[in-house]
């Protein structure tokens, strides 16, 4: 007998989610060019309507016989990623219309990628957790390559799914490992079975796995390439939606899978956490090209979320939650400042070209800055506090190396970081900048808001929610 | 007699799993591949699990492998030129390589070592095929469903990336064909004679 | 000598390690690369399913079945990536994978 009403309390969204997408297949099918940029708008209402649906099932069940289960903590995360997702496809319209390229199955894509994330949130079993990773990845390798008569982006396409390939196959090895010692593919099977060193290994291959979806190092080689190569609105996605779900997904296989565990992977964590952070910071430091810079920041604030994974879950699962939020938000909205800038003939997509922003747009030069201060974390901006929780989290569960790493990639990081302001502040203009799409400046305005003051409204708010969110792993 | 017999298949497996790396011609590589999958199948089969023996001949074989056959051959690529200078990783890699292997097969050995088997290909029935049968529409609906939103995705990513629309080719429109009278076909002229139309 | 679960693994451990050197290797044609993933899904199948039958669950089985899924899937995405790279640059060696660096 199934029950239908736990179904819809646990993976309501993803099931709705994944029914707007069959029928957006059916529409598109019928209606063809007529439905691409309605399809986008549709897409987004149905992904604000899913974050609302996971809202209203905010404290999950279990269904599909143990396949699936939800609680606080994911539930917190979907509601992010939905949001942000939703906002990244919003805001695409515009830059898919001036390259020719705006097809209905881009919104199709953008969906299911969603289900995906949604389901590896919910995922209470390896199964589920590998065809909802799978799912996820497929359809980012195709967005990745969106743009197929761009040879950059093709060439992005390509790497990202040779080693999206490779990761996944030692995530699955090390499934299979776990699941032969253990004997059953459930996560509170494993929980309780006795850890053997099999057992250890298949976690480690996990663990490796899990780290390049995260695009921790040492698997973060295709992160600045893709980042570069693929077109900026599926960039905007890569870089904020699936950025906040696998990172939760990575503390909830660690948290509630390996939680009796920690002491074997805390070491592993901390030693990928501290070379994100170093390769991050260090990499960014000579990038001429912005999403390029993005990417390797991205490394590096991965690092830091990895230290509150690291941090078990007692002392790491509030902090890694209202960090990754505020990140995801400053991360959106400055890949939204990346497509906000357009000259003639292109995209602004070199550094160097920024320069007097501040003179021509000024508005958009100060929401950047405050984006960029946010994201490197200085006092009164929102990411001070994201960091600052995950700091005191580290030090509380006295992991005072990576710690240190943490303050000093934070130091290295504000060389780029200032360097960004200062050629946006001070530098001689170039050529003037062309006009931006609504929903694009919207959002950009939108996270500066975020990230510059209406944190202050919420901070506490969503500290506090984070950690009863947090609470929901224990129970 | 398993054992040797196990023995015998794995050999093959092996052996053409490094061919399809090692190989110089893409061509050879795909059918050492349809080689390994097939042996592989074999193994299977020794341990009971006929199914998903069939299954991996099938899919792999009848699917994948075509897939990867058509595509080397429609790529049109110099495949000798290709192949040159490899040989400059190789010792490095074998060595990384036995070293990685001998690590897994060492985890796995000790691990093994004081577990407990249940040998039992079909647990509650009576084939192999019924077991999973059992399972895959009722316990592990939920992940049969998503098995098919992963292929739409790839339908949908194989067609978005590769599908184009030619306007020199032709296509029938069969509503067009269909809906086209005899008026719209031809008319009548009478021309008169020494002026033409 | 018994069939034991350990040949199976020694044997799907092998053949994992050439698929994972295949990748890393191979650094002139990108088919053999897709191809060496497929090694790597055939010795997680063999993995699941050897742990399955020996331990009695049908879970190993079932999960081998998806993970035959996602490969036919995953080589059609891959492929369609490759044919729509090829088409850009006019060739699928490796070494020329090298329009973005640093």
């Amino acid at each position: 007998m199934i029950d239908f009403t736990a179904m819809i309390l646990t993976v309501g969204p993803e099931l709705w989610l994944v029914a707007i997408a069959l029928i957006g297949v059916l529409v598109g099918a019928t209606l063809k060019d007529r439905f691409n940029s309605v399809s986008i708008k549709f897409g987004a209402l149905a992904l604000f309507a899913a974050a609302a649906f996971s809202l209203m099932n905010y404290e999950g069940g279990e269904a599909f016989n143990g396949l699936v289960r939800t609680n606080t903590f994911v539930n917190f995360a979907k509601f992010v990623s939905y949001v942000l997702a939703g906002f990244a496809l919003l805001t695409s319209e515009g830059f898919l219309k001036r390259h020719g390229t705006i097809r209905y199955e881009y919104s199709l894509l953008i969906l299911l990628a969603s289900f995906g994330m949604g389901m590896i949130l919910s995922a209470a079993d390896l199964m589920t957790l590998y065809m909802g990773v799978e799912t996820l990845s497929l359809s980012s390798y195709v967005l990745a390559a969106f743009h197929r008569d761009s040879a950059k982006a093709s060439e992005a396409g390509l790497k990202y799914f040779v080693l999206g390939a490779l990761a996944s196959g030692m995530l699955l090895y090390g499934a299979s490992l776990v699941y032969g010692f253990s004997g059953s593919t459930e996560y509170a099977v494993i929980a309780a079975a006795d850890p053997s060193i099999g057992m250890m290994f298949g976690m480690v291959l996990m663990i490796v796995g899990l780290a390049f979806k995260v695009s921790a190092a040492p698997m973060h080689i295709w992160t600045p390439d893709v980042y570069e190569g693929a077109p900026t609105p599926v960039v905007a996605f890569f870089a904020s939606a699936p950025k906040m779900a696998s990172m939760v997904v990575f503390a909830n296989v660690m948290f509630t899978m390996f939680g009796d565990v920690i002491d074997q992977w805390q070491l592993i964590i901390c030693i990928i956490a501290g070379l994100s952070m170093i390769v991050g910071s260090l990499g960014a430091l000579t990038q001429t090209n912005i999403k390029r810079l993005l990417g390797y920041s991205s490394i590096a604030n991965m690092g830091y979320a990895l230290v509150a994974v690291a941090a078990g879950p007692e002392l790491g699962a509030g902090p890694l939650l209202v960090f990754l939020t505020l990140y995801v938000i400053a991360s959106l909205g400055l890949f939204m400042g990346v497509l906000a800038m357009r000259r003639k003939g292109g995209m602004v997509e070199g550094i160097n070209e920024l320069g007097g922003l501040m003179r021509k747009r000024p508005v958009l030069a100060i929401a950047l800055s405050i984006l960029i201060f946010s994201m490197a974390g200085l006092p009164p901006f929102g990411g001070f506090f994201g960091k600052w929780e995950v700091l005191s989290a580290g030090v509380e569960a006295g992991l005072m190396p990576v710690v240190i790493i943490l303050v000093l990639a934070s130091v290295v990081s504000l060389g780029y970081y200032l360097r960004l302001i200062k050629i946006m502040w001070f530098d001689e203009p170039t050529e003037r900048f062309e006009a931006v799409d609504g929903p694009v400046t919207i959002t950009v305005l939108l996270a500066a808001l975020i990230a510059g003051i209406l944190f202050l409204f919420f901070i506490s708010a969503l500290s506090g929610w984070a950690g009863t969110a947090a609470l929901g792993l224990a129970g | 007699m398993a054992v040797i017999a196990f023995y015998l298949i794995a050999a093959v497996v092996l052996v053409s799993a490094l061919s399809v790396i090692m190989a110089r011609n893409p061509v050879h590589s795909v059918l050492w591949l349809i080689l390994a999958f097939f042996s592989s199948a074999g193994l299977l089969v020794l341990i009971g699990a006929e199914f998903l023996a069939m299954l991996l001949v099938v899919v792999y074989v009848g699917a994948v492998a075509v897939l990867f056959l058509f595509v080397v051959m429609m790529l049109d690529v110099d495949f000798v030129e290709l192949k040159r200078g490899t040989l400059r990783y190789w010792p490095f890699a074998v060595l990384v390589g036995i070293i990685f292997a001998a690590e897994i097969v060492l985890a796995s050995v000790i691990g093994t070592a004081d577990m407990e088997t249940n040998f039992d290909a079909s647990p509650g029935a009576e084939t192999n095929a019924e077991a999973i049968g059992q399972v895959m529409y009722t316990q592990y609906l939920l992940l049969f469903q998503m098995a098919g939103i992963i292929l739409l995705v790839a339908m949908v990513g194989a067609i978005v990336l590769t599908l184009r629309h030619r306007p020199e080719t032709k296509r029938q429109n069969i509503a067009k064909q269909t809906s086209r009278r005899r008026s719209d076909a031809y008319e009548l002229k009478d021309p008169t004679p020494g002026q033409g139309i | 000598m018994d069939l034991g679960l350990s040949h199976f693994l020694a044997v799907s451990a092998a053949l994992f390690t050439i698929g994972v050197v295949g990748i890393f290797v191979n650094r002139k044609n990108i088919i053999v690369i897709l191809m060496a993933i497929e090694l790597i899904l055939l010795s997680v199948n063999l993995n699941l399913i050897a742990f399955a039958v020996f331990s009695g669950t049908i879970a190993g089985q079932v999960f081998a079945m998806l993970v035959l899924t996602v490969a036919a899937a995953e080589a059609a995405v891959g492929l369609a990536i490759l044919v729509v790279y090829f088409r850009n640059r006019g060739d699928i060696s490796v070494e020329n994978v090298d329009l973005m660096k640093g």
